[in-house]
């Protein structure tokens, strides 16, 4: 019954496991990330108005998204961007490669975005002989070392100094030290010279506003006011949900994302880009395109379990205030969006049902990322749709049905649901010392089969058990004590804010 | 390439991205399951909750949020009377690092600073005040980039600069050191001041680039070390200035 998926997220959670430096930055940065956004968010106090103000504005922007996009992209043009419409990524990368064939480019710079990273467009790009360079330090980084990010905030979140100075001496062709400062210099001095010399320059977009055709980069380098001011031609690429209608409820998404990213009040930089350069301008780039994107993003319009899918803001909170993540890292997850989110957004635009129990298992349902999102995507809610679904559409075996009947009658009672949780905690404790899993009933399933295989050496697993309970055990806590309000409320305002 | 062939290969995509617009736009009207959204709908939540709208910093709690917020980015914060003594703290500035050049928009105020008077030996060279010039290379190869801020808010502690002829945006992004002239009546206490603005301009209103900044370039991309200067400036200050 295994599915292909499923061996694969095993092997790579295994590979996750027994790379030791990955698990200890992966707990160590997303420990950071989450202090400081815990911090961040009760320095700022009434969060959760901020919350709800911010998932406000999502659901009706969501809810009219064809308005917003066509004002959006009628202002777009009359500032003179070039706006493009692709379904898929394929039509995404041909729009791409089409302006840089014209452009007749050499060399690309681009500052980290994640639809690139959805689109595979490096690869495209070399492909038609065209250098694509990552400007961020992160990535540049990992696209010497050839992978892929395993943080949506910090891409290169699973290399040491020491990894680090290694790739970058041979890039530099002499010895470096793994001293930051040393190394960061090293990359600075490089770039300076890629952005000078690239024809295009290539982003993402945090935000698009609709009022006045704008697009808004968050960042802290500087890497992506580079991308959109040195280059000649410009080409951002952004997600068709990127979309808020105006300048002031930027302020809320301006409050709401640095501090639940990496709790900062705001990053350094934040760019509000409109248009192409004035012709009397003397820099900006003189032509830019803006590549609008489904690719599987309209499947979540109209379906009430999952449009709310689409207000999610790419912080990554959601990753570091998750047990799972923490102790697996991102790469395990197999998609462009590791996490919580990723669990859940890879397998929706995909609408890949046999995909869809494999990552969704990777949870606990313990429902912190739920309480991290500073949007309120109910995520937990969403996986147990997930595995629901595979039932009903007949992938899933027949224990795996009666299992998920359990599930349904878990669900509706929040007492149950507590009670399971701490009968998977118990019967966790029981196989942790006697060193192997068994556990086949409550939410931690998944969970246990995931996480101990047959060839993982028994005492490896004992001796990180400590510290995988307190993860676990951390994660429960955090549960919400109103859970069943909340799961009613959430079915309620799905019903008012879910397009219909 | 001729430039007239690049314009009909322009007036091709756009005319393919017409077309599949509507197809775009009908898919995402169908999939919500309505017809197709054209006159603007009622916003009922929008901006920052409404009890944040009337949230208001006295000038001075403004001037030392501001401070705060910035320092503790990273940045330095300098508070002076009026523009002599903000000229006299360029001066010294560039006097104390070595500065040989430096870079400024080309502002009446920030002309009146006098700054090649006062500095003989560097090269001062003023945005876009020749057509022959490279601004690019000049930026990049500027010790000091000077520029005047258009806002601030202190909340945040950010800064906003805003791109037009006179004001490159490269000047607050390619040079060493930046040094941010804030006249206090620009200092608002939350971003949202701001943003009403920038509403109220419209789409017509706006320049190509509007930045925001807080504090030096940095990140903590290798092994969550704190490195700073990445790509933009590693020193930021902001000079505030009571009468400018
Ligand atoms: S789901 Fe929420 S917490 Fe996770 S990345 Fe999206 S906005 Fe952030």
């Amino acid at each position: 019954m295994s599915t292909e998926g499923k061996m694969s997220v095993k092997n790579r959670a295994r590979l996750a496991l027994n790379n030791d430096f990955l698990r200890s930055a992966v707990r160590f940065t997303t420990e950071r990330l989450r202090s400081g956004k815990i911090q961040a968010s009760a320095d700022h106090g009434s969060w959760d108005e901020w919350r709800e103000r911010g998932r406000q504005i999502r659901l009706h922007t969501i809810a009219n998204l064809d308005y917003y996009l066509t004002q959006f992209a009628d202002n777009a043009r009359a500032n003179g961007v070039h706006v493009h419409f692709a379904d898929t990524a394929e039509e995404a990368v041909q729009l791409s490669l089409n302006i840089a064939k014209q452009k007749s480019a050499q060399s690309v710079v681009k500052s980290k975005s994640m639809v690139s990273e959805e689109l595979h467009l490096n690869k495209a790009l070399e492909s038609i002989g065209v250098e694509a360079v990552e400007t961020d330090l992160g990535e540049y980084i990992i696209q010497l070392a050839d992978e892929t990010p395993s943080h949506i905030i910090i891409p290169a979140i699973h290399k040491n100094r020491y990894q680090i100075a290694d790739l970058l001496s041979k890039e530099a062709g002499e010895t470096l030290p793994p001293d930051t400062s040393i190394l960061a210099g090293f990359v600075r001095n490089k770039l300076r010279e890629k952005f000078l010399d690239a024809e295009i320059g290539m982003t993402g977009c945090n935000f698009a506003i609709a009022e006045t055709g704008s697009m808004v980069l968050f960042e802290n380098e500087g890497n992506a006011r580079m991308v959109t001011t040195v280059p000649k031609t410009q080409i951002t690429l952004m997600g068709m949900e990127r979309i808020i209608p105006s300048w002031t409820d930027l302020e809320v998404m301006a409050t709401l994302l640095p501090r639940s990213a990496t709790g900062q009040k705001l990053t350094v930089y934040m760019s509000g880009i409109t248009g192409p350069r004035r012709d009397e301008d003397g820099d900006g780039p003189d032509e830019m395109h803006i590549i609008i994107l489904d690719n599987g993003r309209s499947l979540q319009l109209g379906d009430p379990e999952f449009q709310e899918l689409l207000n999610c803001i790419r912080c990554g909170a959601c990753l570091n205030a998750c047990p799972v993540y923490r102790q697996i890292g991102g790469h395990a997850y197999g998609g462009t969006y590791s996490g919580p989110i990723g669990a859940v957004l890879t397998p929706a635009l995909k609408k890949n049902v046999a995909e869809w129990d494999d990552i969704a298992n990777a949870s606990s349902l313990c429902g912190a990322c739920y309480e991290a999102c500073p949007v309120k995507i109910p995520l937990h809610d969403m996986l147990v749709s997930l595995r629901r679904r595979k039932v009903e559409a007949g992938r899933g075996n027949k224990l795996e049905g009666l299992g998920m009947k359990g599930f349904a009658a878990i669900m509706n009672n929040s007492k149950r649901y507590r009670a399971v949780i701490r009968l998977g905690k118990i019967g966790q404790k029981l196989v942790a010392r006697s060193g192997e899993i068994r556990l086949k009933a409550g939410p931690l399933k998944g969970w246990n089969t995931y996480r101990v295989t047959p060839t993982l050496p028994k005492h490896s697993f004992r001796d990180k058990w400590p510290t995988l309970e307190q993860e676990i055990r951390g994660g429960l806590q955090n549960m919400p004590s109103g859970m069943e309000q909340r799961l009613q409320n959430i079915m309620k305002d799905r019903n008012k804010g879910g397009g219909s | 390439m001729s430039s007239d062939s690049h314009e009909a290969w322009l007036a091709e995509l756009e005319a393919a991205s017409r077309q599949k617009q509507e197809t775009f736009m009908n898919g995402i009207a169908s999939k919500l399951r309505r017809p197709r959204v054209t006159n603007r709908p009622d916003q009922p939540f929008r901006g920052a909750p409404d009890f944040w709208e009337s949230f208001q910093w006295s000038s001075e709690e403004r001037i030392s949020m501001f401070t705060q917020n910035f320092q503790a980015a990273g940045g330095h914060v300098i508070h002076v009377a009026d523009a002599v003594q903000a000229a006299d703290f360029i001066t010294n500035k560039a006097e104390e690092m070595k500065a040989a050049r430096l870079l400024m928009q080309n502002q009446p105020s920030l002309l009146a600073l006098d700054l090649q008077q006062r500095l003989s030996q560097a090269e001062i060279s003023v945005w876009n005040d020749q057509p022959e010039t490279d601004w690019r290379a000049k930026a990049a190869e500027a010790d000091f980039g000077i520029v005047e801020a258009d806002y601030a808010a202190a909340y945040t502690g950010s800064m906003t600069v805003m791109s037009s002829a006179n004001k490159g945006r490269s000047v607050s992004l390619l040079p060493t050191v930046l040094i941010a002239i804030i006249p206090v009546d620009r200092l608002k206490t939350r971003l949202g001041e701001i943003m009403s603005d920038f509403d109220a301009a419209g789409r017509e209103g706006l320049p190509a680039g509007i930045h925001f900044i807080s504090g030096p370039s940095r990140s903590a991309d290798i092994e969550n070390d704190l490195t700073i200067g990445v790509h933009g400036p590693g020193i930021v200050y902001a000079v505030l200035v009571d009468s400018w």
